[in-house]
């Protein structure tokens, strides 16, 4: 590597910990007008009150925006200088029928754009094997002429085509990522192969060059998204590119917020999922209308905390059989439980969750009488009762419809 | 570390054998070397009935055994273990039968302390079966006759309590009818008559309920690998959107672009009024709300309303994709309200919906060639298309009305009836349907992996053993060419294993859009602590129980003979669209598969395939 693609890089991955948060937002140039790419520059006003390490954008939108990477503290660009009909799946109105890859760019006119790297493509998997040679000698040309402009290539290599299938899918990410390095990419862009320990063998194949991950088409949960990082974080990654499943987002910034805390600052997703939306005041909210009666709440309930799928050790329950409608009923912090409890073995703790002390408890059960939701009971010598799972409560997090909430 | 028993790791530990009428009950332990060979669920099914039932018995006669497997995974939070199957002797097909549900009672009869419910003999008066933490009590069912099947179920949980759960059947398996199927909380293991199996052993139901609780050998990791297995599911496209936003007809539309989609009884692949049945029109317009099975985050399944209107329907579950293309396009019925009303009678009644369309489809074809006429059918004007006849048709051979009792019976029966009785060889030819069982909602001819799937699956055509289509006409997994025979015998052997591993584990085919067997092998290895370690050892389970239900059918006398497909998809060409001229060519696809599979040219495993595969 050149000293100019050093330095570069440097700019990039953060020095002190060698990892990046990097946002895409170069969508229109494959995709068309999809959200959050319309107005593209307010999104990314929004986007980098996150403070994202760098942002990845096409060279027409990096010469419109260039204000938005001048500064002390302005992110890193990354351009886009190839482009593919590829993603054109049939939902478009001009479906691929096959596919091309074209150079839209050189190094010279990244870097004349201010860019800090230059990121293309690598596809294997395509039905004509004279494709895929086609591709990479056009990546190696990349690398070549990146390498004599001091810019860093940062190379995307994806499974893609009707090769690929389900099994063979992790198996070909890691071989893309090798010769992608082969090629002489500086740093690779790398789907997420579900999860951690075939990803550990991609970053193996990666022989050292830092990898981002990155998050596809994917609406992820906040906790999905950040359990990605956390587990390609684990086995040897070095940061995300993150595109829709940030841009797209009601509130980009406070995304960006949590994936950094994860990224660099160390955090576990738990701490960050359940850091500041538990307090004295935190309740389950019930979105009644969006359950599908699937109990994976109640089956999670009594899986953490008792070790056993058992309905009845349940803390919360489902009401209402087939055809519906169902509603989840939960503890609501109400606290007729602690005033009914003559020994004071319940109190509210300052999370928010009712906290019972054994030793004082005489499981005389009038906690349970006083419950109005019926949703505290004594089990097997036990005070069962919601303790919000002292943190993100996993009825929340397992739930698939967002029928359950934390508010604070 | 064997010696703890399976009991707490996932499985229940025990299989209770019960002997009718006078509940006669024999408990047998699960051993580890059994549940390693054969998982639970079809794979334990299949272990027992081939051990245990004598060949050549009649399905409808008492000695017929009926098996409730369960699964290791079933009832635990991983994605969409909520599943049981039963198996039995087939009645439609005289086949191995395994028919899978994501209905409740599964879990309950975990909770009562049992991993299989093995039923022989037959109870002399109708009957409910109590099953109680173990302990056995059969019930008088009188007041149950004829009841459908909804109100069955909310009956029997009136009466005993709402903590049990239970598998029931409708008056059409009362009645013995071979379509009939068992239904729990409103869904069904639908295909091949197990609700004719259990109407024959006097049974209207059977609840369960128990203090078991379904424990795992290692909590952590089961928890971590069910995350990652639910994580999946709701970053997968098809099971985080497809599915949940149009349930299982979201292909419909894509079906039909391919033609695919077989109309009028097979004689055509694309239906003119396919975009009045997509999806997105059922939920634009009748689809009032999402249901999921039990631990299952995709919630493919909805409920419909027809609010008026001579179909009115207060609720019925889905219409999923088989039932809107059978009810719909087989019988040229573009009306969804139609459908919803004949899916709402099949249901009620417990009567499989695949092969319901199938039937009326051939009705339909015989009337418009003239070898029905109207006296034939209870003076119904049976021409496609007809939303009437359609209902009229179903309503008939819900309730066994009219003709219906010939009809009940399903296409194969009712065509050998008709040419005895009439002698036209036409009668046949126009039967759709494999070894009995009929036809679902992918013409081979557009997808010829899926035409050797039909025949070579191990209880008749049914595309869900060798399920092709996904790769050959929905572009999963990286696509097939659907109309190219190469490389399909692999592509179909390798989905009949792993569709046996899904069947055997408690999952649901859908969380396997999502996943591959090496999810499935996390999961499994973490419930169990059986150490399968890697997903080709699981694979072979899945291999080992399909060789097994091969060795079964060959035993009640099916040879190669029988691995075949109707004439017309053999013989005439479509007739348009994108598989235009095209026929399935099944024989050098199939001479492939016996020979990948380790089987001899007449489809027999080889005694070194069965050494192999532990099974010799």
């Amino acid at each position: 590597m050149g000293l100019g693609q050093e330095m570069r890089l440097n700019r990039i991955f953060d020095p002190n910990d060698g990892r990046a948060v990097a946002v895409a937002a170069d969508h229109g140039l494959m995709l068309g007008p999809i959200s959050g790419v319309q107005e593209l520059g307010k999104t990314l006003e929004k986007v980098i009150e996150g403070r994202p390490d760098a942002i990845l954008l096409s060279p027409g939108q990096a010469e419109d925006l260039c204000h938005l990477f001048m500064g002390r503290r302005a992110p890193s660009l990354l351009v886009r200088i190839d482009w593919t009909n590829a993603f054109r799946d049939r939902t478009y109105t001009l479906p691929v029928r096959e596919t091309f890859f074209s150079s839209i760019a050189t190094p010279r006119d990244a870097l004349r754009l201010g860019a800090h790297a230059a990121v293309v493509y690598l596809f294997i998997g395509h039905e004509d094997e004279r494709q895929e040679a086609r591709h990479l000698a056009l990546v190696s040309r990349y690398a070549a002429e990146c390498e004599e402009a001091g810019l860093p290539l940062i190379v995307e290599p994806i499974p893609f085509g009707p090769r690929v299938t389900k099994s063979n899918y992790s198996e070909l990410v890691a071989t893309a990522v090798r010769i992608a390095v082969e090629a002489g990419a500086n740093a690779l862009k790398v789907p997420y192969t579900g999860d951690p320990e075939s990803f550990r063998d991609v970053v193996r194949a990666s022989a050292g060059t830092p990898i981002l991950v990155l998050g596809g088409y994917r609406a992820l949960s906040r906790r999905d998204l950040l359990d990605v990082i956390a587990e390609t974080l684990g086995v040897g990654g070095s940061g995300v590119v993150f595109g829709r499943n940030v841009v797209q987002a009601s509130d980009p910034a406070s995304v960006l917020r949590d994936i950094r805390a994860v990224v660099h600052e160390g955090r576990s997703v738990r701490e960050v999922v359940a850091g500041g939306a538990l307090s004295k005041t935190t309740r389950l909210r019930v979105y009644a209308e969006r359950c599908s009666g699937c109990q994976v709440c109640t089956a999670v309930c009594s899986f953490t905390h008792e070790g056993v799928h058992d309905g009845s050790a349940s803390r919360l329950r489902i009401e209402g059989e087939w055809p519906g409608p169902f509603k989840p009923v939960t503890c609501t912090q109400c606290e007729r439980c602690v005033a009914a409890c003559e020994r004071k073995a319940l109190s509210r703790s300052s999370l928010g969750h009712i906290d019972w002390e054994a030793e004082r408890c005489n499981l005389c059960g009038k906690c349970a009488e006083a419950c109005p939701f019926r949703v505290v009971a004594i089990h097997d010598s036990k005070v069962k009762i919601c303790d919000l799972c002292r943190g993100a409560p996993e009825c929340v997090e397992w739930c698939s419809k967002n029928a359950l909430g934390a508010i604070a | 570390m064997s010696m703890t028993g399976l009991k707490g790791r996932g499985y229940a530990g025990r299989v209770l054998h019960l002997d009718l009428p006078r509940c006669e009950r024999r408990c047998e332990e699960l051993r580890e070397e059994e549940a390693k060979l054969f998982l639970g669920g079809k794979g334990l099914g299949a272990h027992i009935l081939y051990r245990d039932l004598k060949p050549g018995v009649d399905p409808l006669s008492p000695r017929n055994m009926l098996i409730f497997a369960t699964s290791p995974l079933t009832g635990t939070v991983a994605p969409t273990a909520n599943r049981f199957c039963v198996v039995t002797k087939s009645p439609l097909t005289g086949t191995f039968l395994d028919s899978h549900c994501g209905g409740p009672f599964g879990v309950g009869l975990k909770e009562a302390g049992l991993d299989a419910l093995v039923i022989g003999g037959a109870a002399d008066e109708l009957s409910i079966l109590v099953i109680e933490d173990g302990e056995v009590e059969l019930r008088d069912a009188h007041g149950l006759k004829g009841m459908t099947t909804l109100d069955a179920e909310r009956e029997v949980k009136r009466s005993l309590g709402e903590d049990c759960q239970v598998a029931c059947i409708g008056p059409a398996g009362e009645r013995g009818a071979p379509i009939a199927g068992v239904f729990s909380g409103m869904r069904a293991a639908g295909r091949g008559g197990a609700g004719a199996v259990m109407g024959s052993k006097g049974l209207k139901a059977i609840a369960a309920r128990g203090r078991e609780r379904v424990g795992v050998y290692d909590q952590e990791a089961f928890t971590r690998a069910s995350w990652i297995a639910h994580r999946m599911i709701r970053m997968h496209e098809v099971t985080a959107r497809h599915l949940p936003q149009h349930g299982s007809d979201n292909i419909l539309e894509t079906i039909n672009e391919t033609g695919a989609l077989p109309t009028r009884n097979f004689q055509a692949g694309t239906f003119e009024s396919a975009s009045e049945i997509s999806g997105a029109e059922w939920r634009r317009e009748l689809w009032a709300r999402d249901t999921a099975c039990g631990r299952c985050p995709i919630a493919c399944s909805k409920v419909a309303v027809v609010k008026d209107g001579p179909y009115r329907v207060e609720f019925t579950d889905g219409p999923d994709y088989e039932s809107i293309w059978s009810l719909g396009a087989l019988c040229g019925v573009g009306a969804k309200d139609a459908i919803a009303k004949a899916n709402e009678l099949c249901d009620l009644y417990g009567i499989d919906t695949i092969s319901v369309g199938n039937i009326v489809a051939y009705v339909m074809e015989c009337y418009e060639r003239g070898l029905l006429k109207e006296g034939d059918v209870d003076g119904l004007e049976a021409k496609f298309g007809s939303r009437e006849a359609m209902v009229a048709l179903v309503d008939k051979i819900s309730k066994g009305a009219g003709v219906g009792g010939r009809l009940q019976n399903g296409v194969k029966r009712i065509s050998e009836g008709l040419y005895a009785e009439k002698g036209d060889g036409a009668f046949l030819r126009l039967a759709l349907h494999v070894k009995g069982m009929e036809l679902p909602g992918y013409d081979p001819r557009a997808a010829q992996g899926m035409g050797l799937g039909y025949a070579t699956s191990d209880r008749g055509g049914c595309h869900l053993r060798g399920y092709t289509a996904g790769q050959e006409l929905l572009g999963y997994s990286g696509g097939a060419n659907p109309h190219g025979t190469e490389g399909k015998a692999k592509l179909v052997i390798d989905r009949q294993n792993e569709k046996a591993v899904v069947d055997s584990s408690g999952l649901c085919f859908y969380a396997f859009f999502a996943q591959t067997l090496k999810e499935v092998r996390m999961l499994v290895d973490a419930a169990t602590g059986l150490g399968y370690g890697s997903s080709k050892n699981l694979e072979r389970v899945g291999e080992r129980v399909y060789n097994l239900t091969r060795l079964f059918n060959l035993r009640e006398g099916f040879t190669s003979r029988d691995d075949t497909l109707p004439e017309r998809l053999l013989r005439e060409p479509m007739r348009a669209g994108p598989a235009k001229g095209l026929v399935v060519n099944l024989e050098p696809m199939l001479k492939e598969y016996y020979q990948l599979r380790g089987w001899d040219e007449a489809g027999v495993p080889t005694r070194s395939k069965l050494n192999e595969l532990g099974l010799a």
